[in-house]
This record gives structure tokens, sequence and C-alpha cells, in this order.
């Protein structure tokens, strides 16, 4: 009897031709997935742009001291939703100030900088939530220091709302791209099947189980996909890195290559690469299927 | 040893034959000649165990083809080979294309080993460097004989062969004849379908035949063994 290897890249053997250019298309396609699946994971959708151009600013009153501004931004710094707390002295503030509005430096006055030092706070993309915002108000607003809170008010709310729609959109779309991609496996294959189907009638006729060819195929489109999605995904994973010190927008866009080794992103890449191969081998099990019962 | 019980067929038109009794021994050379539409493509089909007989049962080597364990049935096509009457060009390929799917077929066939036993059965078939040739571009003479020559290549142990002789035509009987006769020498099983024998092959121990249903089966001598 024949061995189970040789049935498993019998298509390649068959057709190599049209086997060469389907897997330069799902190569491109899962390219295109694993790139969409990185970005989504590091930047979390809109999280990490929004919690990047999002402050919540604690204003401190006049008499606050360097020192003690700076100890709050520790203190703030600590919290484990906050990603970053930065103290702007009231010079700074006054500079900010006049480069916001240059034609008002009459306002400071023989007074002195009429403006106080704050406290700009930046929460981490993964706790932008409303919940975690107004956690870390509660935390300074008791703080004697501090005069008041600016986190955007009654905008807050509507924003994350958008912010959540726009994600689940472009899950959505990740969705929709993974099920158009499973079709076209699902069509090369059936087309392949029937390419084929001369072939494997020939082998069928001289003792060769139909079930051995189907399962050693599938087996064969299984460990394909899991072979070119680990190629796709890893290619558009060595792409981020490449790209990420010289376009530094795609850094605040999509985040540090560098997290792909964390375990919330790496676990689910995982995941993918086999789902993939699954998806492979079972696009060649439906694939055969629908050139089987195809009328003759 | 394939045997055929009361064997049975039925037709679109009705029935093509029943009761058929018929026995083809190991190291014979048996020819089945009968009138188109007679029903000799199928009867080949059901000695293989690739159609269900409407009557009766086929036994092989003691196993029934179609009463017993899937697996014999199976085990039996996979020891044959069969050179089908109207050959398809298999997927558009080259004639290597088509020993390449043969050697999948019959496991444990190197690609050195293929390329030697490719290009000595295709010298045999008269057919010396056709092994890049496409099958669309051959004779349908030649096209029997490439595909002789691929079931030759897995060493089947029962040959079936549907309109061979006439495809490969007349000027090929004599040496398919020595062939195949030289085959059954090696204990291997033969068994052809024709409209009819060739003159020659009669005086090979074929005489005129046994009428068989709608058939008559001649049994060839193995080589040395006849006149």
């Amino acid at each position: 009897m024949m061995t189970g290897s040789s049935l498993r890249w019998i298509d390649w053997k068959l057709a190599p031709g049209a086997m060469l250019r389907e897997t330069a298309g799902r190569f491109c396609l899962l390219f295109l997935l694993g790139s969409f699946l990185l970005s989504m994971l590091l930047s979390g959708g809109m999280n990490r742009f929004l919690s990047g151009e999002w402050t919540v600013t604690a204003i401190l009153r006049l008499p606050v001291s360097p020192a003690e501004g700076q100890g709050i931004a520790g203190k703030a710094a600590g919290l484990p939703a906050v990603r970053s707390a930065a103290y702007k002295d009231p010079e700074a503030s006054w500079k900010e100030f006049l480069a916001a509005y240059p034609g008002l430096s009459t306002l400071r006055g023989p007074g002195g900088n009429p403006l106080p030092g704050y406290v700009e706070i930046r929460m981490r993309p993964d706790r932008f939530t409303e919940a975690d915002i107004r956690a870390v108000e509660a935390i300074l607003q008791p703080v004697p220091q501090v005069e008041r809170i600016l986190s955007g008010g009654e905008v807050l709310p509507r924003l994350l709302r958008a912010r959540g729609w726009v994600n689940a959109a472009l899950w959505a779309g990740f969705a929709l791209l993974c099920a158009m991609s499973f079709l076209i496996f699902l069509l090369q294959e059936k087309a392949r099947s029937s390419f084929l189907a001369a072939d494997f009638d020939f082998l069928r006729e001289r003792g060769v189980p139909v079930r051995s060819i189907l399962v050693s195929r599938a087996s064969g489109a299984l460990l394909t996909g899991l072979l070119l999605s680990l190629a796709a995904t890893g290619t558009a994973a060595f792409l981020l890195f490449f790209l990420e010190p010289r376009l530094p927008l795609l850094g605040r866009v999509i985040g540090p290559a560098a997290e792909i080794q964390t375990l919330p992103v790496f676990l689910p890449v995982v995941l993918f690469l086999f789902a993939a191969a699954l998806v492979s081998g079972a696009a060649s099990l439906l694939g055969w299927r629908a050139a089987q019962s195809r009328p003759k | 040893m394939i045997e055929a019980f009361r064997v049975g067929a039925v037709s679109r038109n009705g029935t093509l034959w029943d009761g058929l009794d018929l026995s083809v021994g190991d190291g014979e050379v048996c020819v089945v000649t009968g009138p188109p539409a007679s029903g000799k493509t199928l009867l080949l089909r059901i000695l293989r165990g690739d159609r269900r007989p409407d009557a009766g049962d086929v036994v092989a080597g003691g196993e029934s083809l179609y009463r017993g364990n899937s697996g014999a049935a199976r085990a039996f096509r996979a020891a044959s080979g069969v050179v089908p009457e109207s050959f398809p060009a298999v997927g558009g390929h080259a004639v290597r294309e088509l020993f390449r799917l043969s050697s999948v077929a019959g496991a444990g066939i190197s690609a050195k080993e293929r390329k030697e036993r490719e290009e000595e059965l295709l010298s045999l078939m008269g057919l010396p460097g056709a092994r890049d040739a496409g099958l669309s571009s051959l004779s349908v003479s030649e096209r029997a004989r490439v595909s002789l020559a691929v079931e030759l290549f897995r060493g089947p142990q029962v040959l079936f062969a549907d309109m061979l002789l006439h495809n490969a035509g007349g000027e090929w009987a004599d040496l398919l004849g020595g062939l195949f006769r030289a085959l059954a020498r090696e204990g291997k099983t033969v068994l052809l379908a024709e409209r009819t024998i060739p003159e020659r092959w009669k005086t090979m121990g074929g005489g005129e035949g046994i009428v068989k249903g709608p058939f008559r089966l001649f049994r060839l001598a193995p080589k040395g063994e006849g006149p």
C-alpha cells in the first residue's frame, strides 16, 4: 500500500503550478490577516491612539512647590491604570499658554505668573475606561494641593462610546476578512479537487482508499496552513519591528512592536496560527466534498 | 483465482445477462469477447470489485469482493491493474506524470527506479522517448500502449484490459500476446475484454472459446505451453 506522506503532498506532485499560485495567494491573505491582528492586539483598536492623545489634568493650587508637584505626579504614576504622569511647573504652564494664545502676554502683570502648575496624566491603553478615569479622579481629588481635575467632563462618556463602536467595527472587519479568506480557500480547494478528480479516480480504481486520500490531503493542507500563517505573521511582525523606528506615527497608533512578546499579544497570535491551520484543513475537506457533490 | 457466481447485470434497457458463471485461474490469460453494448466493460468492472453486480457474487483469492469486508476488495484492486477502453487524458498530463501517479498508487518505487522502468516499459511498447510527450498528443494506439505500460509499471498481480488489442491495433497483437503469456508464466492473471480475438490467438490455445451468456471466453496457454 502507499505511504501517507506521498498522498499528503499529492496535490503538489500533480498540480505544482496551481499549488504555487494558490500558496502565494494564501500567503498574501494570511499576511494581511496577520498584520491586521497584530495591529489590533497591539493598539486595542482606538485605545492606544486615544490614550496617547487624551490626558487627565490635575490642576494644582498656586502656592504648591515643585517638590510637592513632583510628589503628586509620582503618586499618580504609581496608580495601576496610569501609564505616565508628569508635573508641569507654573512657568511651563505659562509657556504653553502663550504658545496657544500668543497675544495674551499682558496677562502676566507685576504680580508674576498667574497660572498654577499641573500634573498631566496619561492612562494605559487597556485601562482607558470611564471607571478607571473616575478612579484616578477619586484618588487625586482629596489631595489638598489639587485644586481640581479636568478629565473631559460630559464629552468623555460619548467619546468612549464612539471608541467602542469603532473598535467593534474594526474587529468585525477582521472577522469579515477571515470569513472571506476561508471562502477563498474553500473555492481554491474545490476547483483543485475538480481539476484533479480524474487523478483521484485513477488512484481509487487502483485500490487507494478515498478516506486515505481525503485525510492525507487535509493533513497536508493543515500543515501547509500552519507554516504559511507562521511565515506570513512572522513577516508582519518583522515589518513592524523594522518600520517602528522609521515611522514614529506607527508606534503611536499601533504601539511598540516589542509588546508582541507579551502574553496578551503572543497567545492570541499563536491561537490565530492554529486557527489558520485548522481552517486550511477544513477547507480541504469541504472543498473535496463540494467537488464530489457536483454533477458529473 | 477470480470466480464469478451466478452474476447478473441490469442496464437501463433491461437485463444484460444473468446467471453468469466464470472463473479465471492464477497465471491464466483469458479473453472475453462480445458484441458492442453486450456489457464487456461492465463485466470487467464487476470482476475487479468496482461495481456491485445486480445478482450473484465475485470471489477473488477466496474473499467475496461484495459481501466480505471492504478491505479485501480494496486490496484486490490495489494488486490489480486496469487499462480502460477510453483512456482519459488525466489532468492533461505528460506520460511521465502518469507514471508518477501510478507510482503513488504503488508504494515503494524510488524516483531512480521509476525512471529506469518507465524507459524500459515505454521501449517495450514501441514508444521509446515518449516520457515527455503530452497524452493528448498521442494516437489512440499510443495511448493504449502507454496505459498498459503505466499499469505494468506497478507489477500488478491481475491485469484487466478493456479493448486494448482493438485500440493498440492489429500490428501489436503478436507482441501483446507474447507479453501476456510471459506474464502468465510468472503467475500473473490477465483478463481482456475485446469484440473479437485475433485469429492467431486462436492457435495459442484459444480455440473457438466457450460461450458464457452473451460472451465467448478464450483461455490462452501460457508461453511455452501453447502451439
